[in-house]
């Protein structure tokens, strides 16, 4: 095909275009795709003081990554973290949505009140809660007269931080969720009320399927933000506890040999570890989208 | 989260390389006017808040001899090292900073620090023997001295008066032994029971400021002083951790709240009647609400040879010290010596533990840091230098990494006492194979 020339009012276009967009391409030139490259070329290397005189060890890093049981333990951790977060956020904000959805007394309230908890630095939000849980003098169990060990104990650990990784994401999920539900047309609804469709069945066969291009998005980008969960364990429990070793998660383990032990060279083999099992999550879930999304 | 952790860091360090060039011409600037003085600036980075008065005071009096303004930054712990490690690898840095036991290999290692020789063989008021030895050596490389020592800091126990009277027990005298403090320990939680008030605390990760301590007073160590061994697997080392196991922990809140709640907080709330704190804490209970209730006393000594008095080996405390050093690429190489070097000498010393800003890295300067806090009787920090001995923070190149693998290893053993000889082993293994590392 033969390209076509531009016009001189086209091209000055393309140029006001692309002043426009030249501080986002610095930026993610700068602090995105230059990182990302100097991360894999520090997985490659046993690294020195201040990033001088790093040495050069090819795949060192990677056989000693796959021999260590402890990156297999922390990704467990953060596979069970994402497994266990993403469906229940999911359906808890799917739930909230559909009846946010209808005509009701106080609705903008409510959504706000959902909402709420995306507004608050996640840092706030971690405090917060890990006074909340805190076995002796917590809110939680005080409330509930209870003693239980929230986040010391390894059995509820991890569910402590789900509780509070769900309840945080909740808000953001709705909204998204929210906004592909008015995307719906009424028509279809009214037609299936005429065939006799209960609400339940207009659910299932109405709602979901137009709903999973959003759900579909919801899917992926809550896989990658799980398997990379770093803040909440980190803020809310101490390395002391003896729940820990259940909940650290990989990008915590990245960040104890990168930023505490000072070995970059062996952080960076595990954050590309993390990597490239996240791109493979991403391609199978591509590769599954022709069968249940629905773009129409 | 990561892009966001690196996009926070890499905007930070953006952030701090242009205030950096902001600063470092307006230095030039002040270079170009240098021939009426008076303007030149020399730039300070520190981390501790707490200190900053008092050492813009005794810099100041330096600046008004030297005719240079000294400019102080502060900012945090974290932040601080990160704005060093960006300064390094983006060429910006402050001209005179802190030094600390945790980063002074890697830093002395790399070229970052100036050496220092030639100025204190050429400086006859600059004296190394007058410091105490463990700092100067810590700040020693291959044989090069590379920072000033600035403070030291030693290990006292506070206790809480309130407490004490409500059980009806008698307060601590500085002459007393860690047994005596275990049962006294034992005594508040027994009797405090119902009001969940416990004797004292001492968490995994409470190694400075309380069981390296009990190692030492035991004639135990952490790490052999070639430093090429570990010395957790020693008979006195076992005995001392035995006896933190038996004796200190029953006494300390649960493993479990321990990890939940910190010591000070605990302690400041009323809950715990006595911790182990380092000298750099004693603000945080100096200006708090019951101020009045705390007492300090001298840390406990260990009868080894059991005829009842306190030799001076049996009393023990951690110490640790900051030293003032140099930007190795800096400008104003001599100023910064100047700067430095008044910091650090006898006058600047004593009045600094005047301040309360810390106690002398100058031996025999820190006497006036026990009355620095008023009504609050601080003497136990500085009587153990006579009373007992001062140990240094022990450490090797690789301190980072075997002292946290000891603190994770001893967290199964907060929760089941009877291993602690089996895990000390094991630590001591895996830390011989970290030091071998090292070479």
């Amino acid at each position: 095909m033969k390209k076509k020339k531009m016009t001189a009012k086209a091209r000055k276009e393309a140029v006001t275009g692309l002043l426009f967009i030249t501080p986002t391409i610095i930026g993610l030139l700068i602090l995105n795709y230059y990182p990302i490259f100097e991360t894999v070329y520090q997985s490659l290397c046993r690294t020195g003081d201040f990033g001088i005189g790093n040495t050069f060890i090819g795949l060192e890093n990677f056989v000693r990554l796959f021999q260590d049981k402890e990156v297999f333990r922390t990704l467990w951790n953060s596979v069970k973290y994402a497994a266990l977060s993403l469906p229940l956020t999911i359906a808890i904000s799917l739930v909230l949505a559909v009846l946010l959805n209808r005509k009701m007394h106080m609705r903008g309230l409510y959504r706000t009140i959902f909402f709420l908890p995306m507004v608050c630095a996640p840092a706030a939000v971690a405090m917060v809660w890990k006074w909340m849980f805190n076995q002796d003098y917590g809110l939680l169990n005080h409330i509930f007269h209870a003693k239980i060990n929230w986040v010391t104990d390894p059995k509820i650990a991890l569910i402590a931080i789900v509780i509070v990784g769900v309840w945080s994401s909740i808000g953001n999920n709705m909204i998204l969720l929210l906004g592909g539900l008015q995307d719906i047309p009424r028509d279809y609804y009214e037609a299936a009320s005429v065939d006799g469709s209960s609400g339940v069945h207009c659910f299932l066969h109405i709602t979901i399927p137009l709903l999973s291009p959003m759900l579909f998005f919801i899917i992926q980008t809550g896989i990658m933000g799980a398997l990379q969960l770093f803040d909440l364990p980190f803020m809310i429990m101490d390395e002391s506890s003896r729940a820990w070793p259940s909940v650290k998660t990989i990008t915590y383990l990245f960040y104890e040999y990168a930023f505490v032990k000072s070995e970059r060279g062996y952080g960076a083999a595990i954050i590309m570890f993390l990597i490239c099992i996240i791109s493979i999550l991403t391609y199978l879930l591509q590769k599954s989208e022709a069968k249940w999304v629905h773009y129409d | 989260m990561i892009k966001r952790a690196m996009a926070i860091l890499l905007a930070s360090t953006m952030a701090v390389s242009m205030a950096a060039c902001g600063s470092s011409s307006s230095g030039s600037d002040a270079g170009a006017g240098s021939s009426n003085g008076g303007d030149k600036t020399i730039s300070v980075a520190i981390w501790d808040p707490n200190q900053l008065d008092g050492l813009q005071q005794i810099a100041d009096e330096w600046g008004a001899e030297s005719g240079y303004t000294v400019d102080f930054t502060v900012p945090g712990w974290d932040g601080y090292w990160t704005m060093l490690e960006a300064g390094v690898s983006g060429g910006e840095m402050p001209d005179v900073f802190w030094m600390h036991s945790n980063n002074a290999e890697k830093y002395m290692g790399s070229g970052v620090l100036m050496n220092l020789d030639s100025y204190i063989e050429n400086d006859d008021s600059v004296d190394l023997n007058n410091y105490f030895e463990g700092i100067t050596d810590l700040y020693t490389h291959d044989g090069s001295v590379y920072a000033l020592p600035k403070d030291h800091d030693t290990i006292a126990v506070v206790y809480n008066k309130a407490i004490f009277d409500k059980y009806g027990i008698a307060y601590p005298t500085d002459d007393w032994t860690w047994e005596e403090f275990a049962a006294t320990a034992q005594e508040i939680s027994d009797k405090g029971k119902d009001d969940g008030v416990y004797g004292t605390y001492c968490n995994t990760g409470s190694n400075q400021d309380t069981w390296y301590n009990i190692i030492y007073s035991y004639g135990g160590e952490v790490i052999t002083e070639d430093k090429t061994a570990s010395g957790y697997d020693e008979p006195a080392t076992i005995e001392a951790m035995k006896f933190v196991a038996e004796k200190i922990l029953p006494a300390c809140p649960s493993p479990d709240s321990m990890a939940s709640t910190g010591g000070d907080t605990m302690f400041l709330s009323g809950l715990v009647g006595m911790i182990c704190q380092g000298s750099w804490t004693v603000n945080n209970f100096y200006t708090a609400d019951n101020a009045d209730d705390f007492g300090w006393v001298m840390m406990p000594y260990a009868d080894v040879n059991g005829n009842g008095q306190c030799e001076k080996e049996e009393r023990c405390s951690i110490y640790n010290g900051l030293g003032w050093s140099v930007y190795s690429q800096t400008d104003e190489a001599d100023a910064c010596w100047s700067l430095i070097s008044y910091l650090t000498n006898k006058e600047s010393q004593i009045k600094q533990s005047e301040l309360g800003v810390t106690m002398a890295g100058y031996i025999g300067c820190s006497e006036p840091f026990a009355e620095a806090f008023g009504d609050m009787d601080v003497s136990a920090f500085v009587n153990i230098e006579e009373q007992g001995t001062l140990i240094f923070r022990p450490y090797s190149k690789s301190t980072a990494i075997w002292e946290d693998d000891a603190s994770k290893a001893l967290v199964d053993v907060w929760s089941a006492p009877e291993t602690m000889e089996e895990t000390l082993h094991q630590i001591a293994d895996k830390m011989n194979t970290t030091l071998a590392a090292e070479k």
